[in-house]
């Protein structure tokens, strides 16, 4: 079986009044496997983030393809979402619904059968410890439950792809850790998950393998062990210097 | 479509906007509460002028060598006045005043201690004052104000007041009421102390009837407001919830949330669209139902003969075509919410849109406009016009069949447009570029090829036949062809780098299309003659279009070879240039050649400003479409057009239907079709 997640000469260039031409993305390859994280590094400005909406359909390719589950991101980007759950600090919650609400609402709009809905609402809310606060309004929840609703929400749907988009951006270091242990726990289950990071100790934790971004490029693409082994360093900081540098001298 | 995930955002949208406080607030509860306190406070401050105005004594004095005669006849005047129980003289009757005695009236009137007087002048003195020039530059306003011409030697009685001063005003037209009615009575008395047999009053008496029902008058009346006031109501009502519907989610982020989930665009755009239909529905039933009831509570006044008589039937129509009314509306507001970055910056375009979509509402108060015209195909317009006919009672069938296939269409094109601009990727990253947009050049020019004709389009007909400086025919064809036509074409060729060789396709073609066009010419003309008879035959043309359209523009007296110049050289070279050249090179990437050919067919059809020519024009337009793309060459395009032209110039009537036999018909269509089979065989491929 193909892999879940398989990206060909992807590409995308913005055209910026300050900047002009801009390759945010110039022709990126990577696949995903069933189960694993695979974790994007890279700086700001990388190009994770348009990378990661080219995903989820949010921005057209300007080259290139990307297939989730099978479905291509141009010619069939609704049969992309429905098996796709994102989150990234961007994607805000409606603030006048409940819990509740936004849970039902994302597992509906997202084709969850509906006979199941309920069942699956009501096991989300338990299951991120979210009962007291169901039917309070989003905007009475503290940034913590917020995250917590958003993660919830990401997954109402049950979707087999989940694109985590810096996720722990603007979080204190427990909720930051509440959240990637939600990401370990998901790939426990199953769940084939992208997620982006500038945090290296992020990284370090929680990838299964980690493709190293930078000016739009991937500059390598494998697991920890092996990329310390290419080059002789144990941090990953070092690592991603190392490569970052050569990446340049390229250039 | 899928019709649950549609339901399931609609209602979605709507629980947003209701559990948005303070949008329910501004938009419902505020405006209902609202009403009746400035109707009250209109209808208290009117109330209470007149109260004080007609409880005011007012102070005059008369002066002049008249004052004993004219004080007099307006004493009789009074007098004569409270016998008469006529409603007419009610107010002149409640009209208190005293004459003061006053050294300097002059003096008085400015220091306010009078509110006007009377200056009576003798015939010679008035004699001896320049007449008054109207000093107002034009208007029939100004003109309307000035008195009629005073005979040499007829006294002049003058009321003197300040206009600023609302009393003084009230007085003045009091005064002059009175002055009237006491020259009347004065010439009266006089005419029948010289022996007038019989009542001066009884000449004849002066009547009149109306044939219209009330019900007609008040529809008529109701009719020519009703959709101002509902695009009014579902603008304003609409508005808030439009901006809270995208604007408001673009700033809050929940939109890049609901972009990533499983719904297409289509369905989150009709949801957002019902949802402002909705609101804007509700709020202009609410504002009409609150408007009934002060009519009830009498808080506003109807007027005394007020009969709206709405029939089922009526009433339906006038629904069939306000739902499409607002369903563009809110499309209208939904776009303009999806351009905008945030909350504010919508709220800046609300406005200027409002105001525009409100002129073309204002058709039906237009004198004279019928919806059996080309106004049934303007948006709005159209709308505003059946309204009237409808609540007059004479509903055209057709035509209003017409107007809400218009408004449908219109609804739909724009919420197609809507749902593409939610497509758009800056919705999501802000301030970059569509690439066609950042390059410029052709890509961009094949893109914006549209927007600079519909902007022609729009210069040729409210700049060219309104200005008057271009009233003339040599310069209104000088303006259109040259300025507007060529001058865009060169416009264009310059700002988007084009290749004019390419572009405008200025390529040689083989002798055997010449020897085609030639033939063309005349045989094409005889074809057209063909087809109206037979379509003649089928729909009979109204005599009204064979009218117009042998009503020539031509004018008499010109020499032929300027005739020629201005009507079959000029429109040929620039209209071929910008049609066959620009328009052509711009669609071709975009349609296939049969779609080609008819767009740029209609395009070229609306720019010939006689209704009546539109579809004459545009088929001849098809025709020269078609030459030029198999062709590959404007030029061949160019002669058969000046052809085309010049024979209507030279030829008048040398092809006469009545002399004309099926035979020359069939023959001339042959020629027709062979010649451009003839032009078919020596085609060159459509270069893209």
């Amino acid at each position: 079986m193909n892999a879940p997640v398989v990206v060909r000469n992807l590409k995308k260039v913005f055209y910026d009044e300050g900047r002009g031409e801009v390759k945010a993305v110039d022709s990126i390859n990577f696949e995903c496997r069933e189960g694993e994280v695979f974790g994007l590094l890279g700086a700001n400005g990388a190009g994770k983030t348009t990378t990661l909406r080219m995903l989820s359909t949010i921005l057209t390719p300007t080259a290139g393809t990307a297939t989730l589950m099978g479905n291509d991101v141009v010619s069939n980007p609704q049969g992309v979402r429905k098996n796709l759950g994102f989150y990234s600090a961007t994607t805000a919650l409606y603030p006048r619904l409940t819990t509740r609400e936004t849970i039902d609402f994302f597992a509906r709009i997202n084709q969850y059968p509906a006979d199941q809905v309920e069942q699956r609402v009501e096991y989300l809310i338990q299951r991120f410890g979210l009962t007291k606060y169901a039917d309070a309004r989003i905007e009475k929840l503290s940034s913590g439950m917020k995250q917590k609703v958003s993660i919830a929400r990401t997954i109402a749907h049950n979707p087999s792809i989940l694109i985590f988009d810096e996720p722990t951006v603007g979080l204190d270091v427990l909720n930051a850790l509440d959240v990637v242990d939600s990401i370990r726990e998901l790939r426990d289950e199953g769940k084939t998950i992208i997620f982006s990071t500038h945090i290296m100790s992020e990284a370090e934790r929680l990838c299964d393998r980690i493709a190293i971004i930078h000016g739009g490029h991937i500059l390598a693409c494998d697991t920890l062990a092996a990329l310390r082994e290419s080059t002789q360093q144990h941090y990953l900081e070092d690592i991603f210097v190392l490569f970052v540098k050569a990446g340049q001298e390229m250039v | 479509m899928n019709w649950s995930v549609l339901r399931l955002l609609f209602i979605h949208e709507m629980k947003m906007l209701l559990r948005a406080r303070r949008t329910v607030v501004t938009a419902i509860v505020l405006p209902a509460l609202i009403m009746p306190l400035m109707l009250y406070a209109q209808k208290y401050s009117s109330s209470r002028r007149e109260r004080v105005l007609t409880g005011t004594t007012y102070r005059y004095t008369i002066t002049g060598p008249l004052a004993d005669r004219i004080r007099n006849l307006i004493q009789q005047a009074r007098e004569g006045l409270n016998n008469d129980t006529s409603e007419e003289f009610e107010q002149l009757r409640q009209f208190k005043f005293v004459e003061m005695t006053i050294a300097n009236a002059r003096q008085s009137l400015d220091n306010d201690a009078i509110h006007f007087y009377i200056e009576t002048i003798s015939g010679v003195e008035a004699d001896k004052i320049p007449p008054k020039v109207d000093t107002a530059p034009r208007g029939p306003v100004a003109r309307r104000n000035l008195p009629p011409k005073r005979l040499a030697g007829v006294p002049l009685i003058n009321v003197v007041y300040r206009g600023d001063r609302d009393a003084s005003s009230a007085a003045r037209g009091r005064i002059l009421s009175l002055l009237r009615i006491a020259r009347r009575n004065d010439s009266e008395s006089q005419l029948v102390a010289r022996g007038f047999p019989g009542d001066p009053k009884q000449l004849f008496s002066v009547e009149d009837t109306s044939l219209a029902t009330h019900g007609q008058v008040t529809g008529s009346a109701v009719g020519r407001f009703i959709t101002l006031f509902l695009v009014m109501m579902m603008f304003t009502g609409g508005a808030v919830a439009s901006m809270d519907i995208i604007s408001g989610e673009k700033e809050r982020g929940t939109l890049e949330t609901l972009l990533t989930t499983a719904v297409g665009r289509s369905e989150i755009v009709a949801a957002k669209q019902l949802a402002i239909t909705s609101v804007a529905l509700v709020i202009t039933l609410m504002q009409g139902l609150n408007f009934l009831l002060y009519i009830r509570l009498r808080m506003i006044e109807l007027p005394q003969d007020f009969d709206l008589q709405l029939s089922t039937g009526m009433a339906l129509t006038l629904l069939l075509l306000f739902v499409p009314l607002a369903a563009t509306i809110a499309s209208v507001l939904l776009m303009i919410s999806a351009y905008a970055k945030s909350y504010k910056e919508s709220q800046m375009y609300f406005f200027p849109v409002y105001l525009l979509s409100m002129i073309p509402s204002l058709a039906s108060l237009m004198p004279g406009v019928s919806l059996r015209s080309a106004i049934a195909f303007v948006p709005l317009a159209n709308v505003s016009v059946a309204a009237r006919e409808i609540m007059i009672g004479r509903p055209d069938a057709v035509m209003i069949g017409v107007t809400f296939a218009v408004m449908v269409l219109t609804a739909a094109y724009l919420m197609r447009a809507s749902a593409r601009m939610l497509t758009r990727e800056d919705l999501v990253v802000p301030a970059h570029f569509e690439a066609a947009e950042f390059l410029g050049g052709p890509a961009l020019f094949q893109k914006r090829v549209l927007r600079w004709f519909a902007l022609m389009w729009v210069i040729v007909f409210a700049v060219a036949t309104n200005v008057q400086a271009l009233a003339s025919f040599q310069r209104q064809l000088i303006f259109n062809e040259l300025v507007v036509m060529l001058g865009s074409s060169l416009l264009m060729l310059w700002i988007y780098r084009l290749n004019p060789i390419e572009v405008l396709s200025l390529k040689p073609v083989k002798p055997a299309v010449w020897l085609a066009i030639l033939f063309l010419i005349p045989t094409g003309h005889l074809t057209a003659l063909g087809i109206f008879q037979i379509v003649n035959v089928v729909i009979p043309a109204p005599q009204e279009m064979l009218q117009r359209f042998s009503e020539d523009v031509i004018p008499r007296g010109m020499p032929t070879w300027q005739l020629l110049m201005y009507i079959a050289v000029l429109p040929a070279i620039c209209e071929e240039l910008l049609f066959r050249g620009i328009l052509l090179s711009g669609l071709k990437r975009r349609l296939r050649p049969a779609a080609l050919v008819v767009v740029v067919g209609i395009i070229f059809g609306l720019f010939h400003v006689s209704l009546y020519r539109i579809a004459p024009t545009a088929a001849l337009g098809m025709v020269l479409t078609v030459i030029a793309i198999m062709t590959g060459s404007v030029f061949p395009g160019m002669v058969m057009h000046a052809g085309n032209n010049a024979l209507g110039v030279l030829g008048g009537d040398w092809l006469n239907p009545d002399a004309l036999q099926f035979g020359h018909y069939a023959a001339g269509m042959a020629i027709f079709a062979l010649s451009l089979w003839v032009i078919y065989r020596n085609r060159t491929p459509l270069q893209k």
